[in-house]
């Protein structure tokens, strides 16, 4: 399991702002093994300090990173793969080449680095542009190559920061897939995204981060529950009047009556509504990742 | 250790593929190869062209060796003037009493012939002279135009090495830091195994430029001949060259490095740079200096004080001998300077490529805990 916890980071002050910037204010989730976290928030909030952090490349003024249950160390790292949010490739280099250079510094033996740097490109769709150097790739294929860098040792554990940004349709589900994979062989995945239906369909569990702190975390129905369910009820012909009373909005949508409720007795409901007219839809709303963000956030 | 070669690989693989590594290394030697034989053809013997008109020829190739004299003869006065006026002919000995030129002649011919043409008669009226004894009691310097040569050519290659090579580890340095891959790569290795292997690397570009022009210099000079005015102790000099090259590649390099890992941009390495370019300016001066008086006070002293010791020490050792307690004292303390810088280098280095953005300052990194 990896653990993230109590974070905090300030950034020294820019000549202009006396006390610095706080990015981190206590920070803190933990992920599972075969976990899939989406990591979402606002411009700024503090994901990709949190994954710097998490990778080493930042140290943190306080707060802790356990990897099973021991304090997370560059042995470990080694085991991680990383896909920084600023990409970085040797431009002049071969895109395979690169792919398997990155593998050997991993660990793996030059005859592994190739057969996983071939088997990746593959899997990516990138197979002819092997000996293409990474400057002449369009911008997605570079993606797909900084994601092959991130993926070719087959790490423990995987931190990806907005990974699906810039990839096409195709490439998305490429890529989607192939995390799925790492996850069901127990892999732990923690990726942040701004894409959050795609959050909301890959995804075991949400962190929802605003100022450096974690507001909402859980699976998605999770926090939904949290949310509270809000029923819809679609009645065609009804009586005026007849929800009077119910904790709701009332809209009206040419001869149908469209009622919005949270709380209140639902059966109840259900029996004032068939009373009232022809019930046409009666059921409870699903919050999309998307409300559920934007009320954590506010 | 393994990360350091593996990083080391990748900086040798790719630049030797660029074609600007293998113009660069054919011009290197095309133009070492050229240098080889360009003594050969400015230091051509001497050859003139001596006429006779009824008189004997005079024993000139026995009294300068060195020189070469063709004789032609000519029937009258008349037709060896015009040959003197084409230029045809240097000097026509005219009834053994008279010289005609062209206005002038060389004086090693004019006292040539006056020495000749004198100890000629003596002999012919029974007297003669016994050569003078010749005996050097100085230092041996048939070399040394040879040495100062090979000095002046070492320097030039020297400075441009490590210069460039120097140069190259700066960009290397700010297009991983700039690029952020760095944040990979540091994830995986530690920041002195990049930092090692980077070094490490275009130093053995270094080298293998060096080695081609070592190659090509000696093996051009054994085709045109120049080899014969080697100084005794040339392979002593090569290997000096090689180490003093590694030495002083690697306290440039090192500190280029920590230099350019405080700055983002490739922009900016010119001005980050710029000291260490001066420094590397510096030693090539007194170097270059160093050449025209090997011996002098100057010379002798900064041959010790690192890092110029790096370029002048080898041409010190080129062009004149160098006791070998004086380049072992040298040595020993370049070596001190290099680990010194390392350990400088390492910290900055390691202090500051992961810090991009703007240009982080040097004291800052120094401070920081
Ligand atoms: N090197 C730095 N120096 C100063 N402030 C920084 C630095 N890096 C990040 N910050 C600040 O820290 C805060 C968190 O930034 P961070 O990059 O972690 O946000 P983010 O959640 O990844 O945003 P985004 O969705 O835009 O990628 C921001 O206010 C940012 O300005
Ligand atoms: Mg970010």
């Amino acid at each position: 399991m990896l653990e993230i916890s109590e974070l905090r980071k300030r950034f020294a002050a820019a000549p202009g702002s006396p006390e610095g910037k706080l990015a981190l204010d206590g920070i803190g989730f933990a992920v599972r093994p075969g976990e899939m976290f989406g990591f979402v928030g606002a411009n700024g909030a503090g994901k990709t300090t949190t994954m710097r952090i998490v990778m080493g490349v930042l140290k943190a003024d306080a707060g802790s990173v356990n990897w099973q249950g021991k304090p997370l160390g560059y042995a470990e790292r080694q085991r991680f793969g990383y896909m920084p949010e600023e990409r970085g490739l040797y431009q002049k280099m071969r895109a395979g080449e690169q792919i398997e250079y990155f593998g050997q510094l991993h660990g793996l033996s030059a005859a592994a680095a190739k057969k996983a740097t071939d088997e990746l490109l593959e899997r990516l769709g990138l197979t002819e542009r092997r000996n293409d150097s990474v400057e002449s790739l369009s911008l997605g294929n570079q993606q797909r190559v900084q994601l092959a860098v991130a993926l070719v040792h087959e790490p423990e554990v995987l931190i990806l920061d907005e990974p699906f940004s810039g990839l096409d349709p195709i490439a998305v589900e490429a890529l989607a897939t192939a995390l799925q994979e790492r996850c069901r062989g127990g892999v732990p995945v923690i990726f942040s995204s701004h894409q959050l239906e795609l959050v909301e369909r890959l995804c075991d569990s949400v962190g929802i981060v605003s100022a450096g702190r974690m507001v909402a975390s859980g699976t998605v129905g999770d926090l939904r529950a949290a949310e509270g369910r809000t029923l819809r009820v679609v009645v065609r012909g009804a009586t005026p009047g007849w929800a009077d009373g119910l904790p709701g909005e009332l809209s009206l949508a040419g001869d149908r009556q469209v009622l919005l409720v949270t709380g209140g007795d639902d059966q109840e409901i259900l029996r004032r509504a068939i009373k009232a007219g022809h019930v046409e839809h009666f059921g409870v709303e699903q919050p999309s990742l998307t409300e559920i963000f934007k009320e954590a956030v506010a | 250790m393994n990360g350091m070669m593996l990083v080391a690989r990748r900086e040798i693989g790719t630049q030797i593929r660029t074609r600007a590594f293998k113009i660069g290394l054919l011009i290197t030697a095309v133009l070492v190869g050229a240098l080889a034989f360009a003594p050969k053809l400015l230091d051509r013997p001497d050859t003139y062209t001596v006429g006779t008109v009824n008189s004997q020829q005079l024993p000139l190739a026995q009294a300068a060796p060195d020189a070469k004299f063709e004789w032609r003869s000519f029937p009258d006065e008349a037709k060896a003037k015009e040959a003197v006026l084409a230029g045809d002919v240097d000097a026509v000995l005219v009834d053994g009493v008279k010289v005609i030129t062209d206005g002038e002649i060389e004086s090693e011919l004019g006292v040539l012939m006056q020495s000749t043409n004198r100890e000629v008669k003596l002999g012919a009226a029974g007297v003669s002279i016994p050569p003078l004894q010749m005996e050097s009691v100085g230092a041996d310097t048939r070399y040394e135009a040879a040495r100062t040569g090979i000095a002046v050519v070492l320097v030039l290659v020297l400075f441009m090495l490590i210069i460039g090579q120097t140069m190259m580890v700066a960009m290397g340095v700010v297009e991983e830091k700039g690029s952020r891959i760095v944040e990979i790569l540091l994830s995986s290795i530690r920041p002195w195994q990049l930092l090692g292997g980077k070094i490490i690397g275009l130093g053995v570009l270094g080298l293998i430029n060096l080695g081609t022009i070592l190659v090509v210099g000696l093996g051009a000079s054994m085709a045109s001949g120049f080899a014969a005015e080697f100084p005794p102790g040339m392979a002593g000099i090569v290997a000096g060259v090689l180490i003093w090259f590694m030495l002083g590649y690697a306290f440039f390099a090192t500190l280029a490095a920590a230099l350019a890992s405080l700055v983002s941009r490739q922009e900016e390495v010119g001005n980050v740079m710029s000291p260490l370019t001066m420094l590397i300016m510096a030693a090539y001066f007194v170097a270059f200096y160093a050449t025209s008086d090997p011996t002098g006070t100057v010379a002798t002293i900064v041959s010790f004080v690192p890092p110029f010791s790096s370029m002048v020490m080898p041409v010190r050792m080129a062009a004149t001998e160098v006791p070998l307690w004086e380049v072992a004292a040298s040595g020993a303390l370049m070596i001190l300077a290099v680990l010194a810088t390392l350990s400088f280098g390492a910290k900055v280095y390691e202090r500051a490529v992961l810090r991009t953005g703007a240009r982080v300052k040097l004291g800052e990194v120094l401070r920081a805990k």
